[in-house]
């Protein structure tokens, strides 16, 4: 349909930095199809649970932790208690001047820092960031977390990490893996899926906030829709049951 | 409103204060005439003549105008500096260094927007001999022509005052030789009380109609200044004026055209001053000139300085120093007879070349009793 | 290219500059012609945005303007929304750390007014409008145009208070400077690249324009 939007400026919706690349592409088609505009901001989701608590003016929180959610339903800041929206993944990113092996399993990282290649780590911090958190989780179940701490290069969130992994700035480092699907990423960098049985799920939740207007009560609707389903599966995300 | 009065023409002022600057001044000045503020640095002529413009208050003060009150502290009444209708040329000016000459004097005018403002500024720049030069700007400017444009603005504001804070210290000699000559000139026309604040007894003897010493905020005299400087009241104006030969001497009588004075072993004739009581003990004060060699016989009657007064009082000097400056020589000699009390003395070179005095050598000399003052013993020390 | 966050930029700085250029006028001719007990004090307090990381900065303004601040819940009654994460919460913040570059400069043009020039012009007779406007503006103009040329570049350049003051709110908050910031963690080079490129060449035009001006008060020194 394409129409111009009506209102001046569409609602500020704040989105935990894995859907980077995915969330765009969806409120273009949210756009396209509505001729609603939403306007997006990225970050890390403690960051955003933060603000959204000194009275930041989103209206559509897309956390990649649910318990941020949670936290913010507690505290009656929140419609209701959200949705799952989808489930997501680690990944091992690699730049290709670095001359790390990647696998699954991490063993080509294990021998490199044995072998004293890794200066530097990139993860999402984990004080803030979810994927950070998990990163951490998962390198203290591989044995990796206390040879890597004191290497560690913290990304403000889960983008600004891959950002620095794939920049060369850093020599490997564990983000979201909906990142590692963006197009236009150096063809020649190495990412690999990592299994989900080392670290807590990262159980992505959405919510509308106290100040929701029409237009993002429909974008939230939307975005559980079987469209939006699509892209977020094509972006590596693991979609919950239908509802 | 009733007419003024003649005391009531002309400025007079009254100022009192203790911190920061202290002030204890009175002093009037009447239309046309040029009245000197003179005193060494720190004497508080720039704060008087600030507190004339309006450009400070004093704790306590008095200043009148033409019988229009500027200043009365004790009816808490300042007006303000522009209502007051003063010209003044400040120590270094202070044109406005972004405006041309022209427009430094327009600015001025009580009605700088009339039309033929642009002519009467160029005409009073004129007057002060600057034609020609009316679109530079200060910067552009000779240090004399500057002060030049600063009088022209001063009196473009048709002053009921005109007050000169220093005009002439910041320009060399030469031009201020020639500024010395053109203020002389344009003072015949002036109508109004004009202040000129100066450090050089000089300058206040060849400008000013009379003169008023300030030491430490305080006027110690008032009066013309060639008077100041050889009838001084007191021995603080004694020494301010540059007096340097100070007598210690007794009023022994006074007789019928002349006063006899005992100055140590010695009798002096001095010029008749009845009003000192006989007996007195107190300063005479001589300046340099009256101290002079006495010549033989035949040269005395050719000297022009050797007037038949018969008050010559011949002394007997040894020398004590002898300073050479340029075409003159101060000495300093010390005269036995008054229990060793100085004198100082200048000669022209020439003179001093004829007589060779040496350290210690004895000259003779008279002293011109016409010129001996006796300096007032209530105002002693 | 950024169009919101540059428009949002330019809106930031020329409120502030609506603000400051009158303030700093008004101040700075206070804090050169009058003494008063406590002046270094306050010219201190004023030169502390200069020195302070802007993150302190930004954490005072957080707890003066947040949610549980006097500040805060007036505005809020008053604007219905918070202050902080605002564009009006922004202002507050770019008004404060821009005291010292509107101040410093107009400051140091009116001290270098020669006292006896301002007493000439009272002596002349010009009324305190006259004089502000003929002479003291107009000798003290350079400093003017300094302090706004960097006023204006420095608050398209400010980075961390406005962060932590303003989060980044596309349309609301998020200036060239944030969008840059925004745009490097999207991997998007050519966007940042281009923003950079325009806030660089901003900058210099300002440095520039504000050394042209520098000179020229020097020059007019010099001649006094």
């Amino acid at each position: 349909m394409g129409m111009k939007p009506v209102q001046a400026r569409g609602p500020v919706v704040a989105a935990a930095a894995d859907l980077q690349f995915a969330l765009p592409e969806l409120a273009a088609a949210f756009q396209q199809e509505t001729g609603h505009e939403v306007r997006l901001a990225f970050g890390s989701s403690g960051n955003f649970a933060r603000q959204i608590e000194q009275g930041a003016p989103f209206e559509l929180f897309l956390s990649a932790d649910q318990a941020l959610v949670e936290r913010l339903a507690r505290a009656e800041l929140t419609v209701d208690d959200g949705q799952l929206y989808g489930e997501g993944r680690l990944a091992l990113f690699v730049a290709a001047s670095s001359g790390i092996a990647v696998d699954s399993d991490l063993s080509g990282l294990a021998a490199a820092v044995k072998a004293g290649q890794v200066r530097r780590f990139a993860i999402p911090n984990p004080a803030h960031a979810p994927y950070g958190q998990r990163a951490e989780e998962l390198l203290r179940a591989k044995g990796l977390w206390e040879a890597l701490e004191p290497r560690l290069v913290l990304g403000e969130n889960a983008a600004q990490a891959a950002q620095f992994a794939l920049s060369g700035s850093v020599d490997a480092g564990i983000s979201a893996w909906s990142l590692a699907r963006a197009p236009g990423l150096t063809p020649e960098a190495k990412v690999v899926l990592l299994p989900a049985d080392d670290h807590a799920p990262l159980r992505q939740r959405m919510v509308l906030l106290k100040s929701a207007g029409p237009v993002a009560r429909r974008f939230h609707d939307w975005l559980l829709g079987s469209e939006s389903r699509a892209v977020l599966a094509r972006y590596g995300f693991d979609l919950p049951a239908q509802p | 409103m009733h007419a003024m009065t003649e005391h009531e023409a002309g400025l007079r002022v009254s100022l009192h204060q203790a911190a920061p600057i202290p002030l204890a001044v009175e002093l009037t000045c009447g239309p046309g005439e040029v009245l000197a503020l003179v005193g060494p640095s720190g004497s508080g002529k720039s704060t008087v003549l600030r507190c004339i413009a309006g450009l400070h208050t004093p704790a306590e003060g008095r200043i009148t105008c033409n019988g229009e009150t500027w200043l009365d502290t004790r009816a808490r009444h300042a007006k303000p500096t522009a209502a007051r209708r003063i010209g003044m040329v400040f120590q270094n000016y202070a044109l406005f260094p972004h405006l041309s000459a022209l427009d430094n004097v327009r600015e001025a005018l009580p009605d700088r927007c009339a039309s033929d403002a642009r002519e009467r500024a160029t005409r009073l720049l004129a007057k002060v001999n600057l034609q020609g030069l009316e679109h530079r700007r200060s910067h552009q400017l000779s240090g004399g022509q500057q002060q030049r444009v600063a009088v022209a603005r001063a009196l473009a504001r048709e002053p009921r005052v005109l007050l000169l804070d220093e005009p002439f210290s910041a320009v060399d000699r030469a031009t201020r030789e020639k500024l010395y000559g053109e203020l002389a000139e344009l003072r015949r026309e002036l109508a109004m009380p004009v202040i000129l604040v100066t450090h050089d007894l000089e300058e206040a003897v060849m400008l000013a109609d009379r003169m008023t010493l300030l030491s430490q905020g305080s006027s110690l005299q008032t009066g013309p200044p060639l008077t100041l400087m050889r009838e001084p009241d007191s021995l603080d104006v004694a020494r301010l004026v540059g007096l340097r030969n100070l007598l210690e001497v007794q009023v022994e009588a006074h007789e019928a055209d002349y006063t006899r004075l005992r100055w140590g072993a010695l009798a002096l004739r001095v010029k008749r001053q009845a009003d000192a009581p006989t007996g007195a003990v107190t300063t005479a004060c001589l300046p340099a000139e009256g101290v002079l060699l006495l010549a033989a016989r035949a040269e005395r009657e050719a000297d022009e300085t050797h007037l038949p007064d018969g008050f010559d009082n011949p002394v007997s000097g040894i020398v004590r120093r002898y300073l050479s400056l340029g075409d003159r020589v101060r000495m300093t000699l010390e005269v036995p007879d008054a229990a060793g009390a100085l004198l100082s003395m200048t000669l022209p070179r020439h003179l001093a070349d004829r007589l060779s005095p040496t350290e210690g050598s004895a000259i003779a000399l008279r002293l011109r009793g016409a010129v001996i003052h006796l300096i007032p013993t209530t105002r002693k020390g | 290219m950024d169009w919101n966050a540059l428009k949002l930029s330019l809106l930031l700085a020329a409120a502030t500059l609506g603000v400051l250029l009158p303030l700093g006028v008004w101040l700075g001719r206070l804090l050169a012609w009058r003494r008063f007990p406590g002046k270094v004090l306050v010219e201190a307090a004023l030169a502390l945005p200069l020195v302070l990381p802007p993150t302190v900065l930004g954490f005072y303004l957080l707890v003066a303007m947040g949610g549980d601040s006097q500040l805060g819940q007036w505005y809020q009654a008053l604007a219905g929304r918070q202050l902080v994460f605002s564009f009006d919460g922004l202002l507050i913040a770019s008004l404060i750390f821009n005291l010292p570059f509107a101040i410093q400069p107009m400051q140091r043009a009116f001290e270098a007014i020669p006292i006896e020039v301002r007493e000439a012009a009272r002596c002349c007779g010009m009324s305190a409008w006259r004089r502000l406007w003929r002479i003291e503006l107009a000798l003290a103009w350079p400093g003017i145009l300094s302090a706004a040329v960097l006023t204006f570049a420095h608050t398209l350049g400010e980075f961390g208070v406005v962060l932590m003051v303003g989060g980044s709110i596309p349309g609301e908050t998020r200036t060239l400077a944030i969008s840059i910031y925004d745009r490097v963690q999207a991997f998007d080079t050519a966007g940042a690249a281009t923003m950079s490129a325009a806030l660089l060449a901003i900058s210099l035009a300002a440095i520039a324009i504000s050394y042209l001006a520098l000179n020229r008060v020097l020059r007019h020194a010099r001649h006094d």
